[in-house]
């Protein structure tokens, strides 16, 4: 199997130099993403993947963020030091954002189409009757009824549904390679996410697209996802294909994760959970980020951080159980 | 929309009711009566004091039942009847449509002024933030809002007029009104007048550009490729206009009118506000009265636009 | 339990309660602004002045034209004086004298004591029509918000007709009709300037009012009096004591104008009196409309210096 990486993302660190202190949000991200593929960035609230995401744009506030080192290659150039200018080629018209919460996201002074045509022309030049017509066309791919009527309204007057898909329709403007959606499922009802995944889906087939897909949800993860790569403590601790995940994981986070999902079909008295608590990005652990909460925590651990090693065809595990790259020693 | 507009409407005039009834209610309730200080007038120069009172007070109705003076006050000054300066010797009317020009000019000039300056600033400050320019603009505008304002014009005529020379001390009428010459001399004022305005809207400016320089449509506006000139110029601060056009209006109402006050009197400029200083001193109470009313009336006027306008800029509101 | 009652207000009977613990943590935080302590320490400088320094200095009001126009230590003055007779010229230079460090004025008035007595009159009038003013507002908010309803909607309805008055305009007004006297101008001051005061309490006590503990207070059988004095009033004091603070330098300009367009306490030497003075002798003797003007900016920079460091120690999030 040839596989085309069009993202490579290296040892990222992306700290904030805060006045209480350095907050790691992103402190060693490593993972690639392939052409077609959805990536699922898997993690809990807090453990970095939203501001992984948003370094991949340099999109974070800049003072006080800092992208420390790493580097985020795409079509050749590295985008954690290329020119601002550069950078701004590269967003929205080949990497593209969708952010969770569309009515914050979306600005609340201007109309939907206003603001989908200032896209399209931010990127091309194109006469006022044909950007129109593009913006339309965006918005009926993502089924919005009576799209005429939604280009003249504003942000407040949409439903929540319509306004993420209109978001999404927004980034698709420019045909991007890779759209990153920061769990853009969270902020709506149930009957709203099965539409928008389902859009999603769509789109990776019919424009050939990749998605960088971030949320909490393992479920999202199993129906959309192709890859997934579990985030914790800024760094990614396991990468591999979502059936791998969900059903041999390796890392003991990722393991504790699969197991916290409560079986419908199990006499459950308590709901299993990890021990501990998410490491505070300002007083990250020695060693191991996950150490304090691992049951198979060994010396090591506690004074070195591991490396993503490759154990088996393309899963990738960042543990000590495995330094023996195969071997499981628990 | 049209309903909203409407009901503002009515209010308003609901409001000035309650102007003029107010202003009723001060001038019955104060301890002379207009009449009275009229007489000092007339008993100085010697005339025959009982007969005038009495002549007076049947010519304005003063001796009618106090519900029928309101009537008639009202309905006089609804007619666009607002009385006699003894003074100046000319209706009132004709003493304001003389003298507005100036004040108008005035406000208007030092406005534009502290609008441009005051808000380029504070955008400036909002977008360097923490730096040696948001400093020195923090301190400015402490300062300035710390003066008062007839001092700074004290300030500047002694400095300038006296001491430099560069301007003269008082104000020359001759001019026609929007000359360069005239212009010129209105430099102190103006600069008198806007700077306690301007010192304001470099703080209101600032925090209002702040708080939506934070806000999640600016990482949006970002991720779609804009350039930083067009996320803070566009995006931004259309978003942060909302607040200011209600704080600058407001500002424009209550502070402005007072300032121009006592600019016009420290720097002789013969606008409505140097009107109703004479009048004080001649205790001709009419004038007194209209130029209160006028400039009441003037920030009714204000408050009512801002709403409005207020209403048209922001989608939220204009379309419930 | 004990708390500390703290009295405001020249009228006020009723208490606003600081729990004495709090106190001293609102203190650290206060410390930790360098401005609002030097503010502060300026504040109380001129305090020990304006108590004591009546004691110490000359009659403010004696004059003596033998010693008019002297110079403050320090500087020296030329004076021309052209004699009508002979046609000729002479010039003298001024020399400062010890005995009146800061100089007279042209009538010969030592400066200094004319600007300890306006130090002590700045901050009465600061502090008690501030104190009615923010009474009035505190208490009318309070009660609008509280009651709700058609009591509500009256008591904004007046207070729209009171704010849209330019303040200024109206105190020429009310002092012209009344007279100026010391007592007339701080009850005016005060009875005019609570319209803020009013409507950011009302807006604070109505968000407060549907919080939780309000209802579980009512809901242990509270009646409303205590609901309002032990609950509504104890949370909304930390905004009124900001406001207070924040108002007070709006108060002693408001008085200052007022005394430099003559319609002041002719008894009285407040700063802006002297201001009056001093605009005719910015040639002769510019110490006189300088010195006073200083003194006010000083006090009102420090006020608002006190009053930010103030609000930020009770509320960062709220700080412009």
């Amino acid at each position: 199997m040839t596989v085309n990486t069009i993202l490579e993302v290296s040892n990222l660190k992306t700290w904030f130099y805060t006045r209480r202190g350095i907050v790691k949000a992103v402190n060693g991200v490593d993972f690639d993403l392939w052409q077609g593929e959805c990536l699922c960035l898997v993690g809990e609230s807090g453990c970095g993947k939203s501001v992984t995401a948003l370094s991949l744009l340099r999109l974070f506030d800049s003072p006080p963020g800092k992208i420390v080192s790493g580097k985020v290659i795409y079509d050749g150039i590295d985008l954690t030091s290329c020119p601002v200018k550069r950078i701004r080629q590269v967003r929205g018209k080949e990497i593209a954002m969708v952010f969770q919460n569309a009515q914050s996201a979306l600005n609340p002074v201007f109309t939907i189409g206003d603001q989908i045509m200032e896209q399209i022309n931010a990127h091309g030049h194109y006469g006022r009757a044909e950007t129109r017509k593009k913006a339309l066309m965006l918005l009926e791919e993502m089924n919005i009824p009576q799209a005429e009527n939604a280009l003249t309204m504003y942000p407040h007057q949409m439903s929540g549904g319509m306004k993420q898909r209109a978001m999404i329709a927004m980034s698709l403007s420019c045909d991007p390679a890779i759209l990153i959606a920061d769990e853009p499922t969270t902020a709506v009802d149930v009957t709203i996410r099965a539409q928008i995944m389902f859009i999603l889906q769509e789109l990776m087939s019919r424009r050939n697209m990749s998605i960088i897909f971030i949320t909490h949800d393992l479920s999202l993860v199993r129906e959309i996802g192709d890859r997934a790569a579990v985030i914790y403590g800024g760094k990614v601790v396991e990468i591999a294909p979502v059936d791998t995940i969900l059903t041999a994981p390796a890392h003991p986070y990722t393991r504790g994760l699969i197991a916290c999902l409560p079986d419908i079909s199990a006499d459950l008295k308590r709901l299993p959970s990890i021990p501990g608590n998410t490491p505070n990005p300002i007083d990250l652990p020695q060693g191991c980020t996950f150490h304090p909460r691992c049951k198979d925590v060994m010396d090591i651990c506690r004074s070195t951080e591991p490396e993503l090693v490759n154990i088996a065809g393309v899963h990738k595990v960042a543990c000590h159980l495995y330094d023996n790259a195969g071997v499981d020693r628990a | 929309m049209r309903s909203y507009i409407i009901k503002r409407l009515f209010y308003s005039v609901i409001i000035a009711w309650g102007i003029l009834t107010i202003t009723f209610v001060l001038l019955r309730v104060g301890p002379t009566s207009p009449v009275d200080r009229y007489i000092l007038n007339i008993a100085a120069r010697g005339q025959d004091v009982d007969s005038v009172r009495q002549a007076i007070e049947a010519r304005y109705g003063l001796d009618k039942p106090i519900i029928e003076q309101y009537l008639l006050y009202m309905g006089n000054l609804l007619q666009g009847k607002w009385g006699w300066s003894f003074s100046a010797s000319q209706p009132v009317m004709d003493l304001i449509g003389s003298h507005w020009i100036y004040s108008f000019q005035l406000v208007l000039l030092s406005s534009i002024f502290a609008i441009i300056v005051g808000v380029g600033l504070g955008m400036l400050s909002a977008v360097k933030q923490n730096t040696k320019i948001d400093y020195a603009a923090s301190i400015f505008s402490f300062i300035g809002i710390s003066i008062p304002g007839f001092w700074l014009g004290l300030m500047l005529i002694l400095v300038f007029a006296v001491y430099l020379g560069v301007f003269r001390t008082y104000y020359d009428t001759n001019y026609p009104i929007w000359s360069l010459e005239n212009l010129r001399q209105l430099i102190l004022p103006v600069l008198t007048l806007g700077i306690g305005s301007l010192a304001g809207y470099v703080r209101y400016t600032r925090s209002a550009m702040l708080d939506n320089l934070r806000k999640e449509f600016v990482t949006t506006a970002r991720a779609k490729g804009l350039s930083e000139r067009t996320v803070i110029g566009k995006h931004v601060l259309r978003n942060a206009v909302l607040p200011l056009v209600t704080i600058i209006m407001f500002d424009l109402g209550s502070i402005v009118f007072g300032g121009a006050y006592l600019t016009e009197i420290v720097f002789g400029i013969p606008g409505l506000g140097q009107v109703s200083f004479n009048a004080i001193f001649a205790n001709d109470y009419a004038v007194v009265v209209a130029v209160t009313l006028i400039g009441t009336f003037l920030v009714l006027f204000i408050n009512l636009v801002t709403d409005l306008i207020y209403t048209y800029l922001d989608p939220r509101i204009r379309y419930d | 339990m004990t708390e500390l009652r703290a009295e405001q207000g020249g009228k006020s009977r009723r208490p606003f309660f600081i729990s004495h613990r709090l106190v001293g943590y609102y203190w650290e935080r206060l410390q930790k602004n360098r401005l609002s302590l030097v503010g502060l320490g300026f504040i109380g400088f001129l305090a020990l002045t304006g108590i004591f320094g009546p004691f110490v200095v000359q009659d403010p009001q004696k004059t003596d034209f033998n010693i008019k126009n002297l110079p403050p230590l320090g500087f020296s003055i030329q004076e021309s004086i052209y004699d009508i007779r002979t046609g000729e010229i002479t010039t003298t230079i001024i020399q400062s004298r010890p005995e009146h460090p800061l100089g007279t004025d042209s009538k010969g008035r030592d400066m200094l004591a004319m600007l300890v007595s306006g130090a002590r009159i700045s901050l009465l009038v600061g502090l008690l029509a501030t104190g009615i003013a923010i009474f009035i507002g505190a208490f009318l908010g309070v009660l609008s918000a509280y009651l709700g309803g058609w009591v509500d909607n009256a008591l904004m309805r007046f207070t729209d007709i009171m704010m849209t008055f330019p303040f200024f305009l109206l105190l020429v007004l009310i002092v012209f009709i009344f007279g100026p006297s010391l007592a007339i101008i701080v009850l005016v001051i005060g009875l005019t300037g609570w319209t803020g005061a009013a409507r950011l309490i009302r807006s604070e006590a109505l968000s407060l009012r549907t919080r939780d503990f309000i209802t579980a207070s009512k809901a242990l059988g509270a009646s409303d009096t205590r609901v309002i004095f032990n609950h509504l009033i104890p949370n909304v004091s930390s905004l009124i004591i900001v406001m207070a603070s924040l108002s007070i330098p709006g108060v002693i300009m408001a008085e200052a104008a007022l005394s430099f367009i003559g319609l002041g306490d002719p008894m009285s030497t407040s700063w802006g009196t002297i201001l009056n003075t001093g605009q005719h002798s910015l040639d002769s003797a510019w110490w006189v409309a300088v010195e006073p003007g200083i003194m006010l900016f000083l006090t009102v920079l420090s006020f608002n210096f006190f009053g930010d460091g103030l609000r930020d120690a009770f509320d960062p999030k709220a700080s412009v």
